[in-house]
């Protein structure tokens, strides 16, 4: 309680947004600041497409604001996979390899993103091994959880 | 700077050639500010891993950056402090030390030619029109003015204390660099865009890194090869030489010539050891070809041999000297800029996205102008 209210009084505003992404969750507010310098604040507008099923993949996308929906390409009824909110991230595979995109990502609200890009990913693993290593934990956990849940829907 | 030459359009290869060429012009323009720049892009790679070990210790990357450049800046003024006296001393004796390494490689220059005239060239004189090319030449030198020499380094100093001052700027503000480009593209070219700078840091590294390893090697023979040959000045002439070779072709011809000069005036008229540095020079020129450049530069700047020649000489045209060193690596970069342009511009699914998203923001931006006049 008492360090969330130290935290909103002292932190800057584009950190606390920052803050609320699961994938930043364990970072301190040195760490988020480093990451905070390599991200890439975007604005999508409702109905937007992020990226293409097939397109190659360089990025991953943290929700900051608004809302996206991941759907087969070109099909964002009858296709839609899944709808995520702020504090998700999407494009996750990317900062692992150049795998063309799984599916295609529109915006379903008017939104704000934030890029990292996987060159940037390797450099914080060659300087920051510490805020690499949590995110690599956070998005192992991600990728874990996202498996599970694939396997409960379909084999279970 | 893949083999872009493959699946690249005509009209973008103009456009590469073109641009090119204008990028040169422009940099002969304010070759005072690229030359630093391009030092200090050198100097920023070669600091990069120092900084990220710093960083990874637990320092700022401002702090670092300061550190490491503020080093290199003091290194650099106490070798300044160091050699202007000596040089102050020196300057009135250059045109004398020219002239007499002139005469000295015109001696060894015509004990080589002698033989190869009184066997097969009898008619051709070229012993004497040399002589008289030397003798000139050698006029020339002592005529020019230490004065200009000295006006030369006064003009370069300033802009060669930029370097490290860029470097930290580099060094410290990449990032942001990149995201104020990445700012400036619309979001449909967004990734494309940003996967662009980074393959061109990415192959800039790799070459400037590899070519300043290839300078280590060749000076590292060199000088070994000097001081086994005794020429003097082994490790002074290894550097000189070992840094005007990586101007493409003529370079190391012109390495081999001051060796040459060099060899003649302190061993006057000995033909077996100006062969014997001709062999080195051929010996290390191989070694670079096939195993230092391929291994430590690979093929990124693999540029088609015809078009290398062709554009060393509108290069050579364009910006002299300078334009020879950088034609290679510009037309490089200008290639890979060219090739993705190409495929971000033809691509009909990007523009596509582009003009949709650019139709969304436009209805939203009426909406309510809309429904007002409903």
């Amino acid at each position: 309680m008492l360090g969330s209210l130290l935290r909103n009084r002292f932190e800057p505003p584009h950190l606390s947004k920052l803050r609320v992404i699961s994938l930043f969750s364990t970072l301190n507010r040195a760490e988020l600041r480093t990451i905070d310098s390599l991200l890439h604040q975007r604005d999508y507008i409702k109905g937007e497409i992020i990226f293409d099923e097939g397109e190659q993949g360089q990025a991953v996308y943290f929700i900051l604001s608004g809302k996206v929906l991941i759907c087969r390409q070109g099909r964002p009824v009858d296709g839609a996979i899944a709808e995520l909110g702020v504090g998700q991230c999407f494009g996750e595979l990317a900062l692992l390899d150049d795998a063309p995109r799984m599916a295609q990502v529109r915006a379903a609200d008017n939104c704000i993103l934030a890029a990292l890009f996987r060159e940037d990913f390797l450099g914080l693993l060659q300087t920051h091994a510490a805020i690499a290593s949590k995110l690599s934990l956070e998005l192992a956990r991600l990728l874990g959880g996202r498996l599970r849940d694939t396997v409960n829907r379909f084999v279970v | 700077m893949q083999r872009t030459h493959e699946g690249v359009n005509p009209i973008t290869w103009c456009g590469i050639i073109t641009v090119t060429c204008l990028v040169l012009f422009l940099f002969q323009k304010i070759l005072w500010l690229v030359v630093p720049f391009l030092l200090a892009l050198v100097l920023h790679y070669l600091l990069a891993p120092l900084v990220k070990r710093m960083v990874l210790a637990g320092l700022t990357y401002t702090f670092s950056a300061g550190v490491l450049t503020g080093i290199f800046l003091m290194v650099l003024t106490i070798l300044f402090i160091l050699l202007y006296p000596w040089m102050m001393a020196n300057a009135v004796h250059f045109p004398t030390v020219i002239a007499r390494y002139l005469a000295g490689g015109f001696s060894i220059l015509d004990a080589l030619l002698e033989p190869l005239e009184r066997h097969f060239l009898v008619k051709a004189n070229f012993s004497e029109a040399l002589r008289f090319e030397f003798q000139s030449m050698q006029q020339g030198i002592a005529d020019r003015q230490v004065s200009m020499m000295l006006s030369t380094i006064a003009f370069w100093l300033p802009s060669l204390l930029l370097v490290p001052v860029i470097a930290f700027f580099m060094l410290k503000e990449g990032a942001y660099f990149r995201k104020f480009i990445g700012s400036a593209v619309p979001n449909a070219y967004f990734e494309q865009t940003l996967s662009l700078i980074h393959a061109i840091d990415r192959v800039a590294k790799l070459y400037l890194l590899g070519l300043v390893k290839v300078v280590l090697l060749d000076m590292t023979m060199l000088w070994v090869g000097f001081s086994l040959l005794e020429v003097p000045f082994p490790i002074l002439l290894g550097a000189l030489a070992a840094i005007v070779g990586q101007i493409p072709y003529i370079g190391p011809l012109l390495g081999c010539v001051v060796a040459l000069l060099v060899a003649g005036t302190h061993h006057p008229g000995d033909v077996l050891l100006a062969y014997q540095i001709i062999g080195l020079f051929l010996v290390v020129r191989l070694l670079d070809d096939i195993v230092f450049i391929p291994h430590l530069i690979g093929k990124n700047l693999s540029i088609h041999p015809l078009l290398s020649i062709l554009m060393l000489f509108i290069g050579g045209s364009i910006a002299g000297v300078a334009g020879l060193m950088l034609v290679l690596p510009v037309l490089g970069v200008v290639m890979l800029l060219g090739k993705t342009l190409e495929q971000i511009i033809t691509d009909r699914r990007l523009r596509a996205r582009y003009v949709f998203s650019q139709r969304l923001r436009e209805r939203e931006a009426r909406r309510d102008l809309d429904s007002h006049r409903s």
